[in-house]
């Protein structure tokens, strides 16, 4: 089994994002980058399938620099090669784009398996799973919560997620896009030792190029969330307090 | 210490190979050498506040060890169930250090190999690695809480220097029910006159995630690597550390690993100025108090009269003991990552100890349980509502307790 695994880098938003002075994107300084949460369960789903059926996974970091990062810690849980793919800043939220930049670097990989968390925090539209596997020319699936592989590895049998907690089971031939819900168990844990180990011993194979010009779609304008009302909080004793909410009650007509 | 000393003997055959090299680590620990001198009284286990859950106590460890089986010691729980209330490692007989070298070195060993660790310790793990703060917050946010102190709290810069550089600490700088007493200790060292400082979002956590044994070694040398530099770029006499946790981290294990540093607990550090502490009292306080030891402060480090002194300047205050005091005091259940396993060691104690440790404080009569550790404050107003105690007992940080009678409690604005 050969699998891929897509490590795409998101605004962290325990940061306060600050909006840029043009308007329409991010402040690249203020960003801080985070792998997106369910690439990480795409990762951990790819290492239970490696120790299933043998085999190898492949972790592509998507983004800038922090992706390094990321990949020293796959590196770390267990996967077996890493592939950075730089990603400019104004292009990393755009999964138009980075499926077709991607599609070229991972045509020639002969990937069974490429997995990528079902969505991500900063997405402008669908997420990159399905985009991927139209421009690749093979079948998407998403939103799944578990996958077996067949002894031949011509199919895959996938656990699907549907609203109102039904549960589907597919089958889809091979090699085929995964989009990823939740791994059959939380992401394991690595001991920050090992990823400092991984970190200094790491073989980053670079894909560079430009990104490709595609159709799609443009922010216009980037805004904070406003809030429509606040809460109002009635001040003084005990008895002022009482007033005031007799009077509120009133007031509002709701006696 | 001789290499030759480094020995131990192994009965079995069976994992022999994987307990010697386990062994091997361990007695090269400071200390580590003394598990060879065990003599399998139990004491550790008879004085562990979880022991009865676990279904291999620290005497037990040991005795697998020897018999080559540390294989046993991977799959059992009761590495997860230590809570590092020093209880074991302050009895023996033989002073082995059961909860820093044997109990660490297990759960080094299950994260190394891969083994894991439950998962709210898990993504605390993760979040000090990251934010260096357990909780996830913001580290820019750090010194958010000054905004509120009502006093100037300084930022010391790179170059600077001053008197006294205060460790804030991660619950002190975040947890909400922890701002109160950090403010109010801002306040004491401003009406002391105290020349002081913090490192503002240069601080991280201390790391007493090892010191205290939760076994992230890797993790513990980043946090001290980057909070030693922090350090040397400032000038200070003395350190200042609200947390008792911190205070073990910073003045016992950033020494063992090459850099001594002069650390204060806030309440060794008010009890010097005991006299003048007193002076600055303003308002009797009506209050019958009972003060709970803090593992790491008390039987980790031997402190107990500081906390007593301080709190004997307010006047008005009746000051009585627990049974379980001092040396004997029952820990609140959170130190050696606890507090992230809370649900893991109640499924298997179904005992809270911060409950137990609430109703002995409501047998005294108390009402007040006076306490010189953030992470008491949040344990123990809990176990107060779920025992049925509230109204009747209140938990209150020394701090906090020392400004309200000094007058400067309330909202302040700089």
């Amino acid at each position: 089994m050969k699998a891929a695994v897509v490590l795409r880098q998101v605004p962290d938003v325990v940061e306060d994002l600050v909006i840029a002075g043009d308007g329409r994107s991010l402040s690249e300084e203020d960003v801080m980058y985070i792998t997106n949460e369910l690439d990480e369960h795409a990762l951990e789903q790819a290492l239970l399938l490696k120790a299933r059926h043998s085999g190898t996974v492949t972790a592509i970091g998507l983004g800038g620099d922090a992706a390094r990062d990321a990949l020293a810690t796959s590196v770390a849980k267990g996967a077996d090669e890493a592939v950075f793919v730089p990603v400019d800043f104004a292009a990393r939220g755009d999964n138009v784009v980075l499926s077709s930049h991607l599609a070229s670097a991972l045509r020639e990989g002969g990937y069974d398996v490429i997995l990528a968390g079902v969505h991500a925090a900063d997405q402008l539209d669908a997420g990159l799973g399905g985009l991927l596997a139209a421009r690749l020319g093979v079948p998407y699936v998403g939103g799944l919560t578990g996958v077996q592989l067949d002894a031949g590895g011509r199919t895959a049998v996938v656990h699907k997620e549907y609203p109102g907690g039904r549960l589907g089971v597919l089958e889809v031939d091979l090699p085929a896009v995964l989009g990823i819900q939740s791994a059959e168990q939380p992401p394991r844990y690595v001991p920050v030792s090992k990823v400092l180990q991984a970190k200094r011993a790491l073989q980053v194979k670079e894909v560079r190029g430009p990104l490709p010009q595609v159709a799609g779609v443009t922010v216009r304008k980037l805004l904070k969330p406003e809030s429509a009302t606040h809460a109002k909080m009635l001040q003084g004793d005990e008895d002022a307090v009482a007033t005031q909410i007799v009077a509120l009650v009133k007031e509002r007509g709701l006696l | 210490m001789l290499a030759e000393t480094k020995t131990m003997e192994i009965d079995g055959e069976k994992g022999v190979d994987a307990t010697k090299a386990f062994l091997g680590r361990l007695l090269l620990l400071p200390g580590g050498e003394r598990i060879a001198e065990c003599i399998q009284c139990g004491m550790c286990s008879g004085s562990c506040p979880v022991g009865y859950a676990m279904d291999i106590n620290p005497r037990k460890m040991i005795a697998k060890l020897r018999a080559g089986r540390v294989d046993d010691l991977y799959r059992s729980n009761s590495i997860w169930l230590c809570v590092s209330c020093y209880n074991c490692t302050y009895r023996c007989p033989n002073n082995i250090p059961i909860t820093d070298r044997l109990i660490a070195s297990l759960r080094e060993e299950l994260l190394a190999g891969g083994v894991g660790v439950p998962p709210e310790l898990q993504a605390a793990f993760e979040k000090t690695a990251r934010y260096g703060n357990p909780f996830g917050e913001s580290p820019k946010k750090r010194d958010a809480w000054t905004k509120e102190a009502g006093v100037d709290v300084p930022v010391l810069e790179a170059g600077e220097s001053a008197d006294v550089l205060w460790w804030v600490g991660c619950f002190g700088s975040y947890n909400k029910r922890n701002r109160k007493d950090t403010i109010a200790l801002a306040r004491l060292l401003d009406v002391l006159g105290v020349d002081f400082g913090i490192l503002g979002t240069d601080e991280w956590c201390s790391g007493d995630l090892r010191c205290t044994s939760q076994g992230e070694e890797g993790l513990f040398d980043a946090l001290y690597r980057h909070n030693t530099a922090q350090l040397g770029k400032r000038k200070y006499k003395e350190l200042l550390v609200g947390d008792p946790h911190a205070f073990n981290a910073l003045s016992k294990e950033y020494r063992r690993l090459g850099t001594p540093l002069k650390v204060k607990h806030y309440t060794q550090f008010l009890a010097e100025r005991a006299s003048e502490v007193r002076k600055l009292m303003k308002q009797p306080m009506k209050a019958k108090v009972t003060y709970h030891d803090a593992c790491c402060l008390g039987r980790r480090n031997g402190e107990y009269d500081a906390p007593r002194t301080v709190l004997e300047t307010i006047p008005g205050i009746r000051l009585v003991e627990m049974p379980r005091n001092r040396e004997n005091a029952l820990c609140c259940g959170g130190g050696g990552g606890a507090n992230w396993l809370d649900s893991f060691i109640w499924e298997r104690t179904r005992m809270p100890l911060p409950i137990q440790r609430v109703q002995e404080a409501a047998k005294t009569g108390a009402d007040v349980l006076a306490v010189s550790c953030p992470l008491e404050i949040p344990r123990f107003e809990d176990a107060i509502k779920t025992s049925g105690l509230e109204g009747r007992l209140r938990v209150r940080e020394v701090s906090d307790m020392a400004a309200e009678a000094m007058g400067l409690s309330g909202v302040r604005v700089a």
